[in-house]
């Protein structure tokens, strides 16, 4: 039976006090090791459900015996934190093609992320947006039945969160993010028996009827911390590895072409960019724009999360 | 995308996708030399962004250059996420976010990228007024990042 514990390891007394008394609120115990060895020997004495581990030590050659530890115990993520000052090790962390969970705020969001994520994997329930949301905020729900509605869509999304008070930026950022994520749950996510991708090389301005499996929903809310938006489709194709790839697209920044681009131009016009997957199932996708912050003191990096439902 | 010569320079507003047709706009330049008022502009997806892209690569080469005015804070975010969509294109001014402390608005404001090209290259935004209190802005975003569209590649 798995152990109801959490695994810390962070070299720095302070982190790891803060991060126990955040996860601390589980129920389940934390545990806590300075460095990977330390970690190593924890990890072969039990199976923790969550490692939260810092983002200099799961860049050193030694983490890749602790990951394949970890995987092999059941783990059912691992959470890498990100200094204010080490931004610059996002791309390398990207580049690992194995880091799931990226946290890269500081308190009080640090909170937020590290209490939601440890709730979504202890519950097993990953789906919807409103895990991110305070009670009570209200949801907008739009379902796509043909791909031509989009462009309206997210132009009626932009002119509903200029009308609440928010700035053109904000606005800008969510329209960016709803037509990317919609554009690829409609020509990216159908698969046909043989795995095909049969709508991905459909032209964007042609008009598809979106019927059954191919509709396409939109929610979206505000809760005057965050401005969140949620994609999902009904075929749950989307997988980690294509996801750690478009994220760390290098092209993006060199070409701006090719596939992923959505992805990676998503993940970098929000501040958090979560991916709850079902294989064959259906994807959701959850961008988070902070709203309580201008960009000047906002972290020029973003989080993100990939979820997979276990069956 | 709208399209409405004005001024010697063509004023495009709305969304840059993938109906935009950018490429057709090469063939409006005149003396190859191309200005487009970029003030208008509210959006632009990842197809737009491949289909500047394309734009300014045969813009340099049938040697067409191009000027960008009044570039929208929507193109600028491009202009420093993905380095292909600057081509050899010149900025001569461009939107940018500036905060009133005193007040609390909030303001996209036109720099003029020529008049204070020395200031932009050592990363200082130009000082700004707000409209609406007369106090000084500050600018809102990190200069290393919102002005990288400034430096060469």
């Amino acid at each position: 039976m798995r152990e109801h514990s959490i695994l810390i390891v962070h070299p720095d007394r302070k982190t790891q006090r803060l991060v126990q008394r955040i996860l601390g609120v589980t129920g389940y115990r934390v545990d806590i090791a300075d460095e990977l060895e330390q970690a190593i020997q924890l990890m072969e004495q039990q199976a923790p459900l969550l490692v939260v581990v810092d983002g200099t030590i799961a860049l050193s050659p030694e983490a890749d015996a602790f990951f394949t530890l970890a995987s092999t115990k059941g783990t059912e993520a691992c959470m890498t934190l990100l200094a204010p000052d080490a931004g610059d090790h996002v791309p390398r962390i990207l580049g690992l093609g194995a880091v799931t969970n990226l946290l890269v705020h500081q308190m009080p969001v640090l909170a937020e992320e590290l209490t939601i994520t440890a709730h979504k994997l202890i519950h097993r329930d990953l789906f919807g947006v409103e895990k991110y949301l305070l009670w009570g905020t209200e949801l907008h729900t739009h379902t796509l039945t043909r791909a031509s509605q989009r462009a309206h869509i997210v132009q009626q999304l932009a002119e509903a969160v200029r009308a609440r008070g928010q700035s053109a930026r904000v606005a800008s950022m969510a329209m960016l993010v709803a037509d990317e994520l919609i554009s690829n749950a409609v020509h990216n996510a159908p698969v046909d028996d043989a795995g095909a991708h049969y709508r991905k090389d459909v032209p964007r301005d042609v008009e598809i009827e979106l019927d059954g499996k191919h509709a396409v929903t939109l929610r979206w809310g505000c809760d005057a911390r965050y401005l969140a938006i949620e994609v999902g489709d009904q075929f749950g194709t989307l997988d980690r590895e294509t996801i750690l790839r478009s994220l760390a697209k290098n092209d993006v920044r060199e070409s701006g072409a090719g596939a992923g681009m959505g992805i990676s131009l998503s993940y970098r016009s929000s501040d958090h960019l979560v991916f709850n997957l079902a294989p064959g199932k259906r994807t959701e996708i959850i961008a988070l724009i902070d709203v309580r912050y201008p960009p000047a003191e906002r972290t020029p990096v973003s989080s993100y999360n990939v979820f997979v439902e276990r069956t | 995308m709208q399209i409405q010569p004005a001024n010697g320079q063509l004023e495009l507003s709305g969304s840059i996708d993938e109906t935009s047709g950018l490429l057709d706009l090469l063939g409006r330049a005149q003396s190859n030399f191309l200005a487009l008022d970029l003030a208008g502009i509210t959006f632009i997806n990842s197809l737009g962004v491949r289909d500047w892209i394309r734009m300014q690569a045969a813009a340099t080469k049938s040697g067409i250059q191009i000027e960008l005015r009044r570039a929208a804070e929507v193109i600028i975010h491009q202009l420093n996420m993905i380095i292909a969509t600057r081509g050899t294109a010149r900025v001569t001014s461009f939107f940018a976010p500036y905060a009133c402390d005193a007040c609390g608005r909030e303001d996209s404001l036109l720099v003029d990228a020529v008049t204070h090209a020395a200031e932009l290259a050592k990363l200082q935004p130009p000082a700004m007024v707000c409209p609406e209190c007369g106090s000084q802005m500050a600018f809102n975003d990190f200069p290393e990042r919102y002005f990288s569209f400034l430096s060469p590649g």
